[in-house]
């Protein structure tokens, strides 16, 4: 999209307009043509995320999915970052991965030692496995886990590893236009979710990157998606308490103010109700679409209390962070997601956003 | 009704007048101490917070009304968008024009840009991106301002406003309304 940007702000310098006209004419021409091939080939991602969404249903994944791998996800808070298609990955050969990663992570944590260190003593173990039963549509290819376990320093010889690394590569609900549009030997697994410490990190993902030729970037989450967040969330309520909808916004003031906004679940209950009043009285066991003016409504109206008590127009400010009892996301890629049943849900939001953000 | 007109006084010369609205009054301070360096052309800078402007007889006139939007702000978008209706529409034959700061910040979500950019392509304005934090982005706007607001002024020779409008106002990519994922 920076190629727009140098189009518009191309003024001519001089008075020598009439040159100038033919010449920019011809390069919008190109850009043009250029950018309708590549939407011809399906390769240009959507530009934003679905207007409309179907509202989460409480999915019982306790059957499908490894319960121990369930606990380790709602359990911790995670870093989000997007990852670029993966080139020759295969689920088959994960035993060799994860040899070759503790490989490299022992290698490179001995760096720069004049001694070599024996083995045992903090040697890291990676392993890789894949977790059954998360991807939801039949194009997504299966989520991967890579944990990293080492001794902690000053440990017993017969101590267990300690799980000191661990992160998710997953694709749940992935646009199925763009996973078939990719050439045949790419596999695509947008979302990595880790947590531990940023040495480890950086890595994996640098072993990541040289094993599968591909990119990391972090993954901040936009006004839209920690918006669409909330009132996922709220409409939870019917079935799980959410019990409180918690936002934090940062005013720009100097100094910058910050806003933490709580607002009790049967009040925000009521207020998502009287939003979505048009799309209530379908039979029970229908999915309902949320739509997003009805999350711009949702939004708008809790400003708009804030500023009739207070006085402080919120649109002025950046929403940071929204938690409710279901999960917490934070706009600098922090997520916590605190109740098994909605994982897929906020799984898929997160994917979409991964796609969205990755670059072609 | 207090609506800025662009044609009722005369013009000075050798001189122009800019408007800088912004709601967040940051980056027009720091273009407008760019802008009143240009020499030989005497550049009057006009700060606003939002229009109408309060009235006043001895103002001159303005040549070039700019609006500074900061994208992470809802706030700072709706306030431009309230005071476009308070010009006249004499001024959108190329004097006005939309500088943008933070497009790139990732909590913009991008059906603001977008709304921007449609709404700058059907008033047929230039939209320019700035970058603020750095002494030398600031300098760059302010350059790209004065091209405009020399032409605006008048004081380029065989080129006018709305002829320069032609050729910088903003275009709306063609996959604008690409349908979302689904």
């Amino acid at each position: 999209m920076e190629q727009t940007n140098a189009s518009v702000t191309r003024t001519p310098l001089d008075s020598v307009a009439v040159k100038r006209k033919s010449k920019s004419r011809s390069y919008r021409q190109s850009y043009r043509s250029c950018l309708g091939v590549a939407s011809r080939l399906g390769l240009t991602p959507a530009r934003r995320l679905t207007t409309n969404r179907k509202a989460p249903e409480s999915h019982n994944i306790t059957r499908q999915v490894n319960p121990e791998h369930l606990a380790l996800l709602v359990k911790n808070e995670w870093q989000l970052a997007y990852v670029t298609p993966l080139h020759q990955f295969r689920h088959t050969q994960l035993r060799s991965y994860a040899r070759h990663l503790s490989a490299f992570v022992v290698a490179e944590k001995q760096q720069g030692l004049a001694v070599e260190v024996s083995g045992l003593q903090n040697g890291f173990k990676a392993s890789m496995t894949v977790v059954q039963g998360m991807s939801e549509a039949d194009d997504d290819p299966e989520t991967v886990l890579i944990q990293i376990h080492s001794k902690p320093l000053f440990s017993r010889p017969d101590d267990p590893q300690k799980l000191v690394w661990s992160g998710w590569l997953t694709c749940i609900n992935g646009n199925p236009e763009y996973l078939h549009s990719l050439p045949k030997d790419f596999t695509c697994l947008p979302l990595f979710v880790y947590k531990g410490a940023e040495n480890l990190s950086s890595l994996v993902k640098s072993w990541v990157q040289r094993t599968f030729d591909c990119c990391f970037g972090p993954l901040e989450l936009s006004q839209t998606s920690l918006q669409w967040l909330a009132a996922l969330w709220t409409n939870c309520h019917a079935e799980s308490n959410i019990q409180h909808l918690r936002m934090l916004w940062t005013l720009p003031s100097a100094p910058p103010l910050q806003v933490t906004y709580a607002v009790d679940p049967h009040d925000v209950w009521e207020l998502w109700g009287s939003v979505r009043k048009g799309s209530w009285g379908d039979g029970a066991g229908e999915a309902r679409w949320i739509d997003l003016e009805e999350v711009a409504s949702f939004m708008q109206s809790l400003k708009s209390h804030f500023y009739r008590h207070f006085k402080l127009d919120l649109s002025a400010g950046i929403l940071n962070q929204v938690s409710t009892a279901l999960g917490s996301a934070r706009f600098n890629g922090r997520i916590k997601i605190s109740n098994s049943a909605y994982v897929i849900t906020t799984l898929t939001l997160l994917t979409e956003c991964a796609l969205l953000k990755m670059p072609i | 009704m207090s609506l800025l007109k662009p044609f009722s006084k005369l013009p000075g010369l050798n001189t122009a007048n800019i408007l800088l609205v912004e709601n967040q009054e940051q980056l027009q301070h720091m273009l407008a101490d760019v802008l009143v360096k240009e020499t030989p052309l005497t550049v009057t800078v006009r700060l606003a917070k939002s229009l109408p402007l309060p009235v006043d007889e001895s103002r001159p006139r303005i040549d070039l009304v700019v609006f500074i939007i900061n994208l992470t702000s809802e706030l700072s978008f709706q306030s431009a968008e309230d005071s476009l209706k308070y010009l006249d529409p004499g001024y959108f034959l190329g004097k006005v024009c939309f500088m943008v700061t933070n497009a790139r910040h990732a909590s913009v979500p991008t059906e603001r840009l977008d709304a921007l950019r449609r709404l700058a392509a059907s008033l047929h304005c230039p939209l320019l991106f700035a970058e603020d934090q750095t002494p030398e982005g600031v300098i760059g706007a302010a350059e790209r301002l004065l091209t405009i607001l020399k032409v605006s002024a008048g004081v380029v020779p065989m080129t006018t406003a709305l002829y320069l409008s032609n050729l910088t106002r903003c275009t709306l990519p063609p996959d604008i309304d690409q349908p979302s994922f689904d």
